[in-house]
């Protein structure tokens, strides 16, 4: 398992990964620094951190991370689909399992790395500001984390596309077809919460209640999005054991 | 000569769903009102006086997104049809100049997406109608709201289409466009001279024509500069 993790590595290394990554930061600076909710909510008392986050949060979270979930999933598929790439890896004595897996892992090891860069971003931003309040870590914690947990069912789904369509285009079609919704979706209570395009936004919303580990309860993490990563990462897992290379 | 690779590149995109996707990114747009004045239509209404501008702002707050989002999927698309089974060297071995290549390329996707113009100006106008939403039916302002934001996306298409087929790797294009949608939805607190503004149609001046007009003009430019370059640069 360690020898496919490291051989999917050293191929995505080469992959101009790196600009990709750095999107998430660079998109979150962008919004810190462009937002001026400030000016509305100067005599509310209330830390400005949580101003920043707020507006740096929903637009990060509802359109980009989503968004960049796909490109990653299609970015590590896109050796094997150049000239019998498939053929060739599967050809080792590997399991297509244990691929498909040791892919899925590289994937949310990145994702991981784009939110902490995203939590810096969110660090320079108020530095440049000026804050003086502390920052709130235990908030910072839960979104940067929960939005990251948010994403495992979209990026099952985003690979099983990649590894069924050769174009980096299509995949990323159906990424936006059911991202775009999620913008809808957040307004209302009744398909918001059991949307899974729509978590990423609700587990990094910094408004919501701080009792639980995340700030969506318990029963919503689970059905939503673990039954969400469960039906995708089989339906993933069970496409690419039968795919024909 | 333009005519036949039209009809080559017409051919090509055949059964490879852009043709779905043309139809599905207005239908989607339309379809999004619909769930919104279908869960809740009674607040709408009450939101404005004039309930078709209102609606028509509604529909127009996805247009952007859609149409920047639907540019960078049929470019990359587009490119990937000639990547996949490096076949840019074979059409560019045939009697053609590159530059006529580029044309044919970005004339498709520009039919492409004024069907796609044409056919949200026909949803909005059948959706609007079914709500009932008054007598007096603004057909300049539904065709204004269709058709202005496809001129001022014109620069965003000669970009996308610059990017897609220069580059090998189709992540760098699609991610553009991701910085693209973000630009667009941030749009009211952007800059008036980024590109990326101009499908929301707003500007300090309130003047939507100005966007269309800035999108013609810009748009040739990058068109001419992406022309070049690619006609410059060495098929692999």
């Amino acid at each position: 398992m360690w020898s496919i993790l490291s051989a999917e590595w050293f191929k995505l290394r080469k992959s101009k990964m790196v600009p990709i990554i750095f999107a998430g930061p660079i998109i979150g600076l962008f919004i810190g620094l462009t937002s001026n909710l400030e000016s509305n909510t100067q005599d509310l008392d209330v830390n400005p951190w949580y101003i920043s986050l707020f507006s740096m949060n929903l637009t990060y979270a509802l359109l980009f991370l989503p968004l960049i979930a796909g490109v990653l999933a299609s970015l590590i598929c896109r050796y094997e689909h150049q000239s019998g790439g498939w053929k060739q890896l599967l050809a080792l004595p590997v399991t297509r399992g244990k691929v498909f897996i040791a892919k899925y892992v590289l994937i949310m090891i990145l994702m991981m790395a784009m939110q902490l860069l995203y939590l810096c971003s969110i660090f320079a931003v108020g530095m440049i500001k000026g804050y003086t309040d502390p920052l709130p870590m235990e908030i910072v914690w839960k979104s940067i984390i929960g939005g990251w947990v948010a994403t495992l069912p979209l990026v099952a789904l985003q690979l099983w596309m990649s590894i069924m369509f050769k174009s980096f285009a299509a995949p990323f079609a159906v990424n936006v077809i059911f991202t775009l919704p999620s913008i809808l979706a957040i307004n209302s209570k009744t398909i918001g919460p059991y949307y899974p395009w729509a978590q990423p936004f609700s587990m990094m919303y910094v408004g919501g209640n701080t009792d639980d580990v995340f700030f969506v309860p318990w029963d919503q993490l689970l059905t939503v999005v673990g039954g969400g990563f469960l039906l995708f990462f089989l339906g993933g897992y069970l496409y690419f054991q039968r795919k024909a290379v | 000569m333009i005519g036949k690779l039209l009809t080559s590149d017409f051919l090509k995109i055949k059964r490879k769903g852009l043709w779905f996707l043309t139809a599905l990114g207005p239908i989607g747009v339309v379809a999004l009102q619909m769930v919104n004045y279908g869960v809740r239509r009674d607040y709408l209404l009450e939101q404005s006086e004039d309930d078709w501008g209102y609606y028509l702002l509604n529909v127009h707050s996805f247009t952007p997104l859609a149409i920047i989002l639907g540019i960078a999927i049929l470019t990359s698309f587009i490119a990937s049809i000639e990547n996949e089974t490096n076949a840019w060297k074979q059409l560019i071995a045939l009697p053609v100049s590159k530059l006529t290549v580029y044309l044919s390329k970005f004339t498709v996707l520009a039919i492409l997406l004024f069907l796609s113009s044409t056919i949200l100006m026909l949803m909005t106008l059948a959706y609007g109608v079914y709500l009932d939403l008054g007598d007096s039916i603004p057909y300049m302002e539904i065709a204004k709201f269709a058709y202005y934001p496809y001129f001022a996306a014109l620069p965003i298409l000669a970009l996308q289409l610059w990017i897609a087929s220069v580059c090998h790797n189709q992540g760098i294009p699609i991610t553009v466009g991701i910085f693209g949608v973000i630009f667009a939805y941030s749009s009211f607190v952007l800059p008036d001279w980024m590109i990326w503004k101009w499908p929301s149609l707003m500007n300090q001046w309130d003047e939507p024509v100005i966007n269309v007009m800035l999108g013609i003009s810009v748009g040739i430019l990058l068109y001419i500069i992406g022309m070049i370059d690619f006609a410059r640069r060495d098929v692999k």
